[in-house]
Parts: C-alpha cells; structure tokens; sequence
C-alpha cells in the first residue's frame, strides 16, 4: 500500500499509513506529516489494519504531535488504532496518562488511550 | 552444570504441575477462591519464568499466554468458568508435554495454537486506560515464591540507546524484553528528547527509557542484557532495593527524593516546591520543573518498590535451609546400602552370639540398635503422603465423567497418609483401572440414579488409611453394585466355578480380577473389555498387597488394597526345611501351631489340621520344594491368612522373625511361581522369599489338573 494522502472538503488531510510505520518509510512518512501541518489545521491518520509498528514509527507519531501542537494544528487518527501500534505501545513502555505539556497539557490521545 | 539445571528445573515443573492441577480441581468446587487462583497463578509464573530461563522457550512462551488470562482472573476482569478450567487443564497437560519433549526437540505445536485460540476467545476485548485518567497504571506484580524473595533487589535502570542504535539493527524492545524475562520490571518511556519534525531524525533513537526491576539475578545479568551495546548507549544501573536491607519497611521514598536521585530535579528547587502546600508531583509539572513524563516514571519506581516491599513483608518467613532437594536414586542408593548394612549386622550377631564374648556381644547389641534406627529413618525419607497421587484421581474422575455424560464427585480422605515412594508409583495403573470401573461400569447415568430415588451426581470415594505395617486404600462408588447373578452366571459359563457350586459372596465378586473376565454388553472407550482387573490384581499382588471387594446390589461396591508400607525391608518370619530357609511375609502369618506325626497320619493324607476345633488345610512345603532329608517327629505349621482364608504351611522348625532385605531374583527366575525374592541371611546364605498367596494358587491349579487327568 503506498503512502499518500488526500484533502476533505473541511481541509482535513488524512494521510495513510501504508502498511509499515516502520525504519524503512520513517523518513517519507516524516516528510508527508510536517508538510501536511504546514498546509492545514487538521491532520489524521487512516491506518491500515495491518500495518507493521516499530520504534522510530512510535517517536514519529510523537514528533509529529508535538509539531502539531507547537502550530496549533490537531493531530489524530481516524478508525481503529492498529494491534501493532497498541503492542509497541505497551512493549516499549510508552502507555501513559500524565498530561502532556506538549499537547496542550492534556492527556495523549495517542499512548494515553484518550482518544 | 547447565544439565543440572535443566533437571532440576524439570523437577520443579513437574512438581508446579501436580500443585496446579490440584488447584484447579479445587478451584472448580470454589471457583471464587481468591489463594487457589493465586496459586495457580504462581504456579504458571515460575513455570514461565524458569523456563525461559533454562532454554524451554516454547513452554515459556505458551505458559505466557495462560498466565495473561490467569492475571486478568487476579485482576477480577474474568471470572473462572468451566470452559476455563478446561482450556487450563488441557494447558497443564500441553506444558507437561513440551516438558517431556527435549531441549531443542521439534514439537506439535497444534495442541497448544488450539488451547491458545480457545483462551483468547474468553479474553474481554483489550483495552488502553480510559479518557481523563490521570493516576500512575495499577501495578500488578506476579507473586513471587519464597525462595527468589529471599534474594530479590530492585534496581533503577535509564536506559539511553545511541542515536544510531536503530540503524545499527538493534531492537531496543528486544533488549527492554530480555529485562522483563529477568524479573518484575516496570518500564517507562521517555519521549521529552523528541524533538519536532524539523529536527527529527526518524531513523535516530530519541527515546531513552527507565526501568524499575526486581529480581534474584544480581547486576551481572542487567549487564549482560547490554554487552552488546554498552560501549555506545549510556546505561545507568543503580541499587534501590534489596531483601538483604535491614529497612523492611512496607513504605519507600518520596517522589522528591526519587527525583533528586534520579538527577532529574535539584535539592533546591524541590525546597521551593515543598514550600507550596500541593501535591508534589502536580507542582513540579505546574512550575515546569520536571516534566510529567519523569514525575510518572517516579510514581512507577515509589509504587513498584512498596509493592514489593509489601509483597515481601507478607511472604511467610522462610526457615534456612528446611529442606533440600535430593535425587531419588541417592534414596535407592541408601537403601541399598542399609540393606546391605542389616545383613552385615545379622552376620555379626551370629558370630559374637557363637563366640560367647560378653564384650563382643554387647557391642554387638550396639550396632544392631543403631543399625535398626538407621533402618527405620532411611525408609522413613522415602516416605511420601499419597494424596499426591490423589489429584490426579479427581481429574481423571472430572474428565471421564464428561465424556461418559455422568455426574460424579470424587471424594478423598487421609489424603496425608504416608507410602513408600516406588509403591506410590506402582499403585497408580491398578487405582486408575479400579477408579475407570466405577465410573463407567458402577455410577449409573443421572436418569437412572434419579429413577432409583438417589442423587443424580454419583460419587467415588478414594481414602487411605494405615493399618499396622501396611496401609489399606479403599475406593468405593455409591453406584449399581455388582451383579453377582451375572459374575456368578459368567464364571459358570467359562469355567471358573464348578457346576452347582455354592461359592460365597467374596468368592464370586473375586472372579471379576480373571484375566479377561466382563459381564460389560458393550465396550466402551473406557473399559469393558474384562483387561482391566486382571491388571489390578497382578499390579497389587506386585507389591505384595491383597485385594477385598464388598458390594451391596443397587448401593454400591467398595474395593479395598492392602498394601505394605515398603518393598525395601519386611518384618517376616524365618523357617527351615532340611538344610534351606525360607523367609515368610509376616503381615499375613497369624500363628504357629505344631504338627505331630500322629497328626499326619489322622488327617489320613488330606493335608487337614484341627486347630482348636477349626479344620485348616495346610501345604507341606518340604513335599513342594522336593526336599528329601528326612522330617523332625515334630513339624511346624505357620497359618497365614490368605483373601481371609486360614491357610497352614508346614516348615521343619521356625527360626523365629527376621529382617528381611528384599533382593529382587534374576529375570530367569521372573516366572516361578510362590516365589517373590530372596534375602541374604547373617551366615552370607541365601533364603527364598516365599509368596504365599501365589503359592497356595499354584498347588490349587496343579491339584485341578491333576483331579482332571
């Protein structure tokens, strides 16, 4: 599944994540996320089912929040959060409920279930 | 060395998985028993652990999956239910057999990938923690047993790979993993280095991570986890927590204290905090001082060490060393040479007896004092309580039961009475025959219970008892009974019974152990196929035991086994003929009673003698054993009790008891009849062990035979 990603008519851009999140396509998908804050308020993710997780696809969604947050921009995902992102999650100790000071002090919708 | 462990660690495996069965069965009369789902628990936590441990990764991994759904029961997030008991019985049988299997071996894995299905289908649906939760995740440590308590530490671990870790083909999950395989760990991921995407280097490693661990492996094996890695990543190891503290309190540091130590806050800015009458951990990440993401992996370090600490507080003391474990061949190995030991001693007090020298004689009263004690305490080690085996009775019970559609409860008493180890193990083929009988020939289906006017569940009772030196075991149904018209009809039929013969109850229930003798209409899978009992009786009369059957129509039969305490030693009784001993069980003897040639000759050669008015038939042994020297005026007539039968057996003169070391005869010698072993007297010569009950069957048969010729 290649990456792409499309604009709705509220301007939302919802960017797919193929089906790796992992070392391969990190930098790509770094790419398609900072281009797609810069050019709406709005950015979700569509995630495929399937798709592999890895480390550097965890710290990538957590750099793109963070850059969302500092432009005022949201940064979410659409659907189900894929099994492999939940696993990495709870294996690599990311699941949390602290606020998080770079997503306007609220809880992470992303390791913080909150979504 | 790593062999030793491998046995060792399939020892104790062995040993989790009896305990695990049994709480299962227990946890299916109380399925909500807060200790036997802890247990069982327990038991599969230190199954998983020590098994990753020890290269058993396929258990390890397996053993995972059961545990998940047995934590979540812990949790309260599952309740216990039959299917579930099922699935982890079937686990348990699966866990024993890649237990069996080699290291390395190639397994079926189908069992398991079934049993893991059918786990996961009880599991309520995964889920992260919920919106607007704000509290440090609830710790749930597994249950640690005694003995890696007593040497357990708690260390904090930060962890902060090389940037180019990733790139470099190092999973850092891998390594966090290899972490949690040593002990309890809990891990935090740091994400405050991550910069925005401007900055972001995807293939880099931004994360660094601390790690709370607690476990018996020592900072020798959190190294080795990093050997590959450490001369790049900045590894951070620090003691925080060890049993071998004198500070046992339940409680731990403060968030502060953890901070400062950790080197994420300084002793001046948490002063300024302290100041402000607030939660501290809120404070700090109002003021900005330490980010929530370090005030959460504090609150996870404070609550994982006063879990621990509470956990071990409440663990019961250990005492030092009160038991070891030792092989069982060592234990043959003693007994051997106790024997031996008994047999030397014999032969010393023959001599000093001989020689007449006070001295000497007292001496040898000495040893033979000591000699005895050391006798007694060595058996005693081989002792187990036979409840051990009893588990296994309620779950063969439990799953033939279901399949054969029934509803029957097993009940156990005396479940602590104590038996050689080898006769425990002997005893369990003619038990699981006896118990397999009951259920599928005695407990009838619930209609026909009903119909009766009994209760629809049926019930097999197994107890154990100590009776002298020997223990009786009784298994009794409260099913149909035995038909005695229908043994007795079938044994006519098939010859074991003389035409119009008036043979009792006891007589006729005994024919159900003839070789291949069944009253069944139908085979079933279970039995039926008249194998069964035969088997029992030969296993029991193996071990020098006797069998009774008691039944009463319409209420149930009761079987009891009388077994002897050891095969190793027996009290008996020595006798002579001619120039040869021979050494008879004393168990079973009853009385002496002298035979006069007078006697002989009134009996007018029907081999009968007038004991106090009653009529005993007696064998005389020196015609069977075809010993021609000539026979004193006086013999000896040694009645013994055989199937509750008075039986005399004629000898020259009786020694008097005896110690009797058993010594199993060679395989040439496997079929003869009457005979059991041998024993070595004090004089170095050799007695035989005679088999009373085989015996007295053995001349029955040749006087059968010799009638019909």
């Amino acid at each position: 599944m290649p990456l792409n990603s499309s604009c709705r008519e509220n301007g939302e851009i919802i960017i797919s994540s193929g089906d790796r999140l992992t070392i391969e396509n990190a930098s790509e998908l770094a790419r398609i996320f900072n281009e797609a804050l810069d050019s709406s308020k709005n950015v979700a993710i569509e995630f495929e089912p399937a798709v592999e997780v890895d480390i550097t696809g965890l710290q990538l969604i957590c750099s793109a929040c963070k850059s969302a947050a500092a432009k005022g921009c949201n940064f979410s995902y659409h659907g189900l959060m894929p099994p492999a992102l939940t696993e990495m999650i709870i294996a690599s100790g990311a699941a949390r409920h602290a606020i998080c000071r770079h997503n306007n002090d609220s809880t992470c919708i992303w390791f913080g279930g909150t979504h | 060395m790593m062999e030793e462990a491998v046995a060792t660690y399939r020892d104790e495996a062995g040993e989790l998985l009896a305990e695990l069965e049994t709480s299962l069965l227990e946890l299916e009369e109380t399925p909500d028993d807060n200790d036997l789902i802890n247990r069982v628990f327990r038991a599969m936590h230190t199954i998983k652990g020590s098994g990753a441990m020890f290269g058993f990764d396929e258990i390890a991994s397996f053993t995972h999956e059961v545990e998940t759904v047995f934590d979540m029961v812990r949790n309260g997030k599952m309740t216990v239910t039959k299917r579930l008991l099922d699935l982890t019985l079937k686990s348990r049988d699966h866990i024993s057999y890649l237990l069996n299997a080699s290291v390395g071996e190639d397994v079926d894995r189908s069992a398991g990938d079934e049993i893991i299905a059918g786990l996961r289908q009880l599991l309520p649906q995964t889920e992260l923690p919920q919106k607007g939760s704000s509290e440090v995740p609830s710790i749930n440590l597994p249950e640690i047993s005694p003995d890696e308590l007593s040497n357990e530490s708690t260390w904090r671990i930060r962890f902060r790979p090389a940037p180019n870790l990733i790139m470099c083909g190092t999973n850092p999950i891998s390594l966090i993993n290899e972490l949690r395989g040593l002990g309890t760990a809990q891990v935090v991921a740091q994400f405050d280095e991550i910069p925005q995407l401007d900055e972001l280097v995807p293939e880099s490693c931004h994360i660094y991570w601390d790690i709370i661990l607690t476990t018996s492996r020592g900072e020798d094996a959190i190294r080795d986890v990093f050997i590959f890695v450490e001369d790049d990543c900045d590894i951070k190891i620090e003691l925080i927590d060890s049993s071998g503290l004198i500070d046992r309190e339940e409680g731990y540091k403060k968030l502060g204290d953890i901070l400062v130590e950790r080197g994420d806050l300084s002793p001046v800015e948490m002063k300024k905090v302290l100041m402000l009458q607030k939660r501290f951990g809120e404070l700090l990440v109002e003021k900005g001082i330490v980010s929530p993401e370090k005030v959460q992996s504090a609150l996870v370090e404070q609550q994982h060490v006063k879990s621990v600490r509470k956990e071990r507080n409440e663990a019961p003391q250990q005492e030092t060393a009160a038991s070891i474990r030792v092989p069982a061949e060592k234990l043959d190995q003693l007994i051997n040479l106790v024997g031996e030991m008994v047999t030397v001693q014999a032969h010393l007090s023959q001599v000093s007896l001989a020689g007449g020298d006070s001295t000497f004689i007292a001496i040898s009263e000495e040893v033979e004092r000591l000699t005895n004690e050391l006798r007694d305490t060595a058996l005693n080690i081989r002792m187990l309580p036979i409840g051990s085996t009893f588990s296994k009775f309620k779950r063969l019970v439990r799953d033939l039961s279901g399949e054969l559609g029934k509803e029957i409860e097993m009940e156990t008493f005396g479940a602590e009475t104590e038996l050689d180890k080898t006769v425990i193990e002997k005893l369990n083929d003619p038990l699981v025959h006896i118990i397999r009988n009951s259920i599928d020939h005695g407990i009838e289906m619930p209609v026909v219970r009903r119909a009766a006017g009994k209760p629809g569940i049926g019930k097999v009772y197994l107890g154990a008892e100590h009776s002298g030196d020997s223990v009786l075991i009784t298994i009794r149904d409260d099913g149909a009974g035995l038909d005695r018209d229908a043994i007795r009809a079938k044994a006519l039929e098939r010859g074991l019974l003389p035409a119009n013969s008036e043979a009792s109850d006891r007589e006729i229930y005994s024919m159900i152990f003839a070789p291949g003798f069944s009253t069944a209409a139908k085979v079933t899978s279970v039995s039926g196929r008249g194998v069964g009992m035969d088997v029992v009786k030969r296993g029991i009369e193996g071990l020098r035991g006797s069998i009774g059957v008691d039944s009463v129509r319409g209420s149930g039969t009761t079987i009891t086994l009388k077994i002897p305490l050891t095969l190793a030693i027996i009290d008996s009784l020595l006798v002579k003929i001619g120039k040869d001993h021979f050494v008879l069980p004393l168990a079973a003897v009853e009385e002496c009673v002298e035979l006069t040639r007078e006697d002989i000759k009134n009996s007018h050669g029907r081999n009968l003698a007038n004991v106090r008015g009653a009529i005993v038939p007696y064998i005389p042994l020196r015609q069977h054993f075809g010993i021609t020297e000539q026979s004193p005026e006086i013999e000896q007539i040694v009645i013994a009790s055989i199937h509750g039968t008075k039986v005399g057996f004629v000898v020259d003169n009786v020694v008097g008891e005896h110690q009797t070391v058993i010594k199993s005869l060679g395989k040439m010698y496997r079929d003869v009849k009457g005979v059991s072993g041998a024993t070595i007297l004090g004089d170095g010569t050799v007695a035989l062990i005679l088999d009373m009950g085989s015996l007295l069957q053995t001349i029955e048969l040749m006087e059968l035979s010799t009638k019909g010729s």
